[in-house]
C-alpha cells in the first residue's frame, strides 16, 4: 500500500505538483498498479541475467564531427533567447 | 471513375506509372476525402497540405523522367511523434502544441528521398501512452467502423486514417502494442518490426528499449514494401542494425504454428477466440501443423512492461521543463527554478503521462530499484527465453492481437488496469524485441478482429508470406 505522503514525495521527485483531487486519484491508481506489478515478486530470478538492450551487445562509436543543422529553427523553438543563446533562470547568487 | 483513395501501393504505382492519374490528382483526392470524412473521425492532428502538393508535383516530374521508385508519388500519413522538418510535431501533448520540427526523422528522410507524399500528422495518445487514442491532449479519434468506439492506441490516428481511406499507408510506433492493437481495432494490417531494424532518430522517445517504428497498410504486401524502404542501419541511432534478408523458401505445408496456451485463457473474449481459431483452422487446412506450446512467463509480461516502460519514460520526459520546450503560461510568476519546473510540468502533462512518470520515478528510486526495475530486467530475460525455446519447436506463433473487441469511447477511461490489459498479448513481443504483425481476419457485429503472428528475430519475410496466404486464399 502507498500513502498520501508517499505519493506527495514521489510527485516531488518527479518534479510534478499535484492538486488535492489529483493526489487522491493518483494514490488510488498507483496502489492498484503497484499491487499488479508486485506479481513479479512471485518469481525467483536471482540467478537470471538482466536484459536491458536487444539489438546490440557492445558500445557503438562514431567520429564526433560537426554537421550542418538548422540552428535558426532550433533557436526559434526556445521560449527565451538572448544573443543566440538559450536564456535560463538565475540559479546562483540568491 | 475509380475511387483513387481505395488503392493499395501496388495499384497506385501502376496507375501512376501508366499515367492513368498523376500524383497531384491522387493527392488532391485524398485531401477531398480527408476534408469530408475526418470531420467525424478526427484521425489527423494537422495536415501538411503545402508540403504534400509540392511533393506530389515533384513526384510527377520524377515519374515523367522515369526515375520513380516504388513509393514515388504515394500519399501517406505520419504519427505525430515523428519529425517532419518545418511541420508541427506535438506527440499528442500540450507541451509540444507549438513545436515545429527542426529536422526530419530518418524514416521521413527515407520517405522523402523516395518521393512519397506526406499528407499530415496523425492523432495519438499523449507521448504514445495509451491504448485508445482518448489520451491525446487535443481530441479523441473515432473508430471508422463505428464512431462510438475507440480506434485503439496509441497510434489510433494512423490506423483510422488507413481504415477510412484517408491515406494509402501510414507510419506508427509500437512500444507495447501501439501499432498492432489499433490495426486490429480498425481492421487494417500493422507491423511491429524487429527491435533495431528501423531507425528511431527523430521519433519522440517514450521507452527507448521498446520503441519501434512500423507501417500500417491495407494489406501485408504493402507493409512489406514500406518496411523494406524504411529499414536499415542509421548512424544517428546506435541501436539500429542492418537487416539480413532471408531467402524466400516459404511453404505453408511445412509450417509449424505454435499456439501458446497462455494466450487462450481467462480474459479472452469468446467471439475474438472463435474468430482466431477459425483463422488458425484455415492454416491447418492449408497443410500447416498446429501445435500447442507454452510461454510460461506470459502472466508476468504486463507487470514487467509497466515497470520498464514508465522507468524509461520518466528519464526520457525529464527534458520537458518549460525552458527548452514549450513554456506553459504559469498561473503564478516565480523566480524559483524548481517551482518553475513544477508549474510547467504540472500544466503541460496529462494525467496518464504524470502517472507513468511517477511510476518510473518510484521504481527507479533508492530502495526500490532492485525490487522493481532490476527485477523487471531479469523477468524480461525469462520472457525472451520462453520465445527462444518455443522457436526450437515451431516456426511462428499465433494468437489474438487483443483480448477484446474495440471498446466504447469512455468505457475504460477510469480504470487504468482495464485499459492496460488491452495490451496483454502484445507487450511480450516488445520485451523480447521480436517482429509481430496484426492482420484483419473477421468482424463481430461490424467490429474488426485481428490475428497476431509473431516470428523469430529478423524473420519479417515469414510474417509477410503467412499473412499473404490468408489474404489470398481465405474466403
Amino acid at each position: 500500500m502507498i500513502s498520501n505522503d508517499d505519493v506527495k514525495k514521489i510527485a516531488k521527485l518527479s518534479y510534478l505538483k499535484l492538486n488535492e483531487e489529483e493526489l487522491q486519484k493518483m494514490e488510488k491508481d498507483f496502489s492498484s498498479i503497484l499491487d499488479y506489478v508486485n506479481k513479479l515478486s512471485e518469481l525467483d530470478a536471482s540467478k537470471i541475467e538482466e536484459t536491458a538492450n536487444l539489438s546490440i551487445d557492445k558500445n557503438v562509436f562514431r567520429e564526433d564531427e560537426p554537421c550542418d543543422q538548422n540552428n535558426e529553427a532550433i533557436l526559434k523553438l526556445m521560449p527565451h533567447t538572448k544573443n543566440n543563446y538559450l536564456e535560463v533562470k538565475k540559479i546562483l547568487g540568491k | 471513375m475509380i475511387d483513387l483513395t481505395k488503392l493499395t501501393i501496388k495499384q497506385a504505382r501502376s496507375g501512376l506509372d501508366g499515367k492513368t492519374f498523376s500524383s497531384l490528382e491522387l493527392t488532391k483526392s485524398f485531401f477531398d476525402k480527408i476534408k469530408d470524412a475526418d470531420k467525424k473521425i478526427n484521425a489527423y492532428i494537422s495536415l501538411t497540405e503545402g508540403l504534400a502538393l509540392k511533393q506530389a508535383e515533384d513526384a510527377d516530374k520524377m515519374i515523367a523522367r522515369g526515375e520513380a521508385s516504388i513509393l514515388t508519388g504515394i500519399p501517406c500519413a505520419i504519427k505525430d511523434n515523428m519529425m517532419v522538418e518545418g511541420e508541427k510535431c506535438t506527440a499528442g501533448s500540450k507541451f509540444l502544441a507549438d513545436y515545429t520540427a527542426p529536422y526530419d526523422a530518418t524514416v521521413i528522410k527515407k520517405l522523402k528521398d523516395r518521393g512519397a507524399v506526406i499528407l499530415g500528422k496523425t492523432n495519438m495518445d499523449e507521448f504514445a501512452m495509451g491504448s485508445s487514442c482518448e489520451k491525446s491532449a487535443f481530441f479523441p479519434t473515432k473508430n471508422p467502423r463505428d464512431l462510438d468506439y475507440v480506434p485503439g492506441g496509441s497510434s489510433g490516428g494512423s490506423a483510422a486514417a488507413v481504415a477510412s481511406d484517408m491515406c494509402v499507408f501510414a507510419l506508427g510506433s509500437d512500444t507495447g502494442g501501439s501499432i498492432r492493437q489499433p490495426a486490429s481495432f480498425c481492421g487494417v494490417t500493422g507491423l511491429k518490426p524487429t527491435y533495431g531494424t528501423v531507425s528511431r532518430y527523430g521519433l519522440i522517445a517514450y521507452a527507448s528499449s521498446l520503441d519501434q517504428i512500423g507501417p500500417f497498410a491495407k494489406n501485408s504486401e504493402d507493409c512489406k514494401i514500406i518496411f523494406n524502404e524504411i529499414k536499415g542501419r542509421d548512424k544517428m541511432d546506435s541501436t539500429s542494425m542492418d537487416v539480413m534478408t532471408h531467402a524466400d523458401d516459404f511453404n505453408i505445408k511445412n509450417l509449424k504454428i505454435g499456439l501458446p496456451k497462455e494466450y487462450f485463457g481467462k480474459g479472452l473474449d469468446k467471439e475474438v477466440e472463435r474468430s482466431v481459431k477459425d483463422a488458425i483452422a484455415f492454416y491447418e487446412k492449408q497443410g500447416a501443423q498446429i501445435q500447442e506450446i507454452s510461454l510460461p512467463h506470459t502472466p508476468y509480461a504486463l507487470a514487467c512492461y509497466y515497470i520498464i516502460a514508465p522507468a524509461e519514460a520518466s528519464a526520457n520526459l525529464a527534458r520537458f521543463d518549460g525552458i527548452r520546450y514549450g513554456e506553459m503560461v504559469a498561473p503564478e510568476k516565480t523566480d524559483d527554478l524548481i517551482d518553475f519546473y513544477l508549474q510547467n510540468r504540472s500544466i503541460g502533462f496529462g494525467q496518464e503521462v504524470k502517472k507513468r512518470i511517477m511510476l518510473g520515478t518510484y521504481t527507479l528510486s533508492a530502495g526500490y530499484y532492485d525490487a522493481y526495475y532490476k527485477k523487471a530486467l531479469k523477468v524480461r530475460t525469462l520472457i525472451k527465453k520462453d520465445f527462444d525455446k518455443a522457436y526450437e519447436q515451431v516456426d511462428v506463433i499465433m494468437g489474438p492481437t487483443s483480448p477484446c473487441l474495440p471498446f466504447k469511447i469512455g468505457e475504460k477511461m477510469d480504470d487504468p488496469l482495464a485499459m492496460y490489459l488491452a495490451d496483454i498479448y502484445t507487450v511480450s513481443v516488445n520485451l523480447a524485441g521480436l517482429p509481430g504483425i496484426s492482420i484483419p481476419i473477421a468482424e463481430v457485429n461490424g467490429l474488426p478482429v485481428g490475428l497476431q503472428i509473431i516470428a523469430p528475430t529478423l524473420e519479417e519475410n515469414r510474417l509477410f508470406d503467412i499473412a499473404e496466404s490468408f489474404e489470398k486464399n481465405y474466403n
